[in-house]
């Protein structure tokens, strides 16, 4: 009984899926490319390097199926050819009904703006480097799994997402944690350039796994990660400032708090040459397990040349400080662009 | 008296000078006016609605929307941004330069959030693209009279 019942819900999800399509139409697929040179003076030494080579594939299969694919090239120095392909994106979108979507695959975690916005996209970027809570891997940059997207609905343009996916220290074709990871974010634009957002993600991290720095876990870790975001691109300002509230729990060292945030600010001149300036900061709790507790504050100050929606030119200057090393002071140029 | 004469004289060339300059201006200012490019939404049968807001237009053209109300998917065809059409369509929808709307597009497929346009370098190319394609809409800078296609009234005007 309990299999007839099994077999029903099965054949009811496969013509949802499969059959309710009615309008066919010619495949169409569009592939887009993005690269970035680099030059900077790190400590008197003066580098001139190649970024990631980001190739970007989109195709609408039918009336309501599409597939977004992001693959990226980069430099890595210990395969045997010096480079490695990763997969960023691999997304099958199915539209439910007006703008509700079923997305499945492999996504960028729709924790936060920049996450969710730019990708692997310099030429996009406001500023040359992502913000320290990328590198520092506050967030989960990645989540494979199912989600489910809703945009622009209602007068505030409303947005939300719903995701289930591997957690933190799986690959992308097996989970061995029973825990999966969960994914809620809202997000209204209430104005032409405006976006307020927040979210919620929630993950057991289990014990064994690599932590962000040197070493596995312990013990397992409860994690939940609060986020806020405020962006504003409009005709003469930029504005763009996110936090996480980071909560690691295990039952031996209790709960430990990370606060990373960071504000960027522009001032567009003539349209395509933007002055910026960038503020970031991680501030880890005493006792922190999984994040690698080095209190950081970075200062960006830079400006950025579009010359035209393709080609972006930025000259940056930055200085850091850490907890446990020196200040790090760097000055790099980057030419960006999308074919 | 020869002197208030004169100055008589002057007063009335400058106000003759006064009044051609003033015809000009309002010559220049009514031609300009004249020949300000209009537009016209034209759109599959199936799909668009006869008469829109222009708010629900540039929401539609900005990729806001996925399906009209009768489920079909929505199909946006502009002229390229190169053209005369295609400039005014992107100064009086989005507000922005070509460039900038090229941009806008080419970020908003990335993320993933809409499908780009069709862009069309000529105005049979966009008619064919809409009449063949059930649930698309474009923008003209006249009507189209050939099968398969409607105008979509915009606040009531058939132009814009």
């Amino acid at each position: 009984m309990r299999n007839n019942k099994s077999i029903i819900i099965q054949a009811a999800i496969s013509v949802v899926f499969f059959c309710a399509p009615i309008i066919l139409y010619g495949q169409t697929t569009q592939i887009r490319g993005f690269a970035d040179v680099v030059t900077s003076v790190e400590d008197d030494e003066w580098t001139f390097g190649i970024g990631e080579q980001d190739l970007f594939i989109t195709s609408q299969l039918n009336d309501r199926f599409s597939f977004l694919g992001e693959t990226v090239f980069r430099y890595t120095p210990s395969s045997a050819t010096q480079f490695s392909v990763s997969i960023e994106r691999i997304i099958v979108k199915f539209n439910i009904k007006g703008n509700h979507n079923l997305l499945v695959g492999k996504h960028h975690t729709p924790v936060n703006y920049w996450n969710d916005t730019y990708h692997h996209g310099r030429v996009f970027f406001p500023t040359i480097y992502r913000p320290l809570l990328f590198d520092a891997h506050i967030i989960p940059i990645h989540t494979t799994g199912i989600s489910l997207r809703g945009q622009n609905l209602g007068d505030v343009k409303f947005g939300y997402d719903l995701m289930l996916g591997n957690g933190i220290g799986t690959s992308e074709v097996f989970d061995d944690n029973t825990a999966k990871s969960l994914t809620a974010a809202v997000h209204i634009k209430p104005r032409e350039g405006l976006r307020i957002g927040t979210s919620w993600y929630h993950d057991v991290i289990p014990e064994g796994t690599a932590t962000t720095h040197d070493g596995t876990l312990k013990w397992k870790v409860n994690q939940n990660l609060l986020t806020g975001s405020v962006s504003y691109f409009g005709d003469k300002f930029e504005l763009l400032a996110e936090g996480t509230l980071g909560f690691n729990k295990t039952d031996t060292t209790g709960v430990q708090q990370t606060v990373a945030w960071y504000a960027y600010a522009g001032i567009k001149i003539k349209e395509k040459f933007v002055p910026y300036l960038r503020i970031d900061q991680l501030h880890y709790q005493a006792g922190e397990i999984y994040y690698h507790k080095d209190n950081t504050t970075s200062f960006v100050g830079g400006v950025r040349y579009n010359i035209n929606y393709l080609i972006a030119v930025k000259l940056e200057y930055q200085h850091q400080r850490f907890e446990e090393e020196r200040d790090m002071n760097r000055l790099t140029a980057q030419l960006a662009v999308g074919f | 008296m020869v002197t208030i004469s004169n100055q008589f004289r002057k007063i009335s060339a400058c106000r003759r000078y006064l009044s051609l300059f003033l015809f000009l201006l309002l010559a220049v200012g009514y031609s300009a006016k004249g020949q300000e490019a209009t537009l016209t939404v034209i759109s599959n049968t199936t799909g668009a609605p006869s008469e829109m807001k222009m708010s629900e237009l540039k929401s539609v053209l900005k990729g806001e929307k996925q399906r009209w109300s009768d489920g079909t998917k929505v199909h946006i065809a502009l002229m390229k941004t190169t053209t005369p059409v295609g400039q005014t369509t992107c100064q009086k929808i989005y507000n922005m330069s070509g460039d900038k709307v090229k941009r806008f597009w080419l970020e908003l497929s990335f993320a993933g959030n809409a499908d780009a346009p069709t862009f069309c370098s000529t105005t049979e190319e966009l008619v064919t693209f809409v009449s063949q394609n059930p649930g698309a809409i474009g923008i003209l800078d006249k009507p189209s009279t050939i099968t398969g296609i409607k105008t979509t009234e915009i606040d009531g005007k058939s132009s814009f």
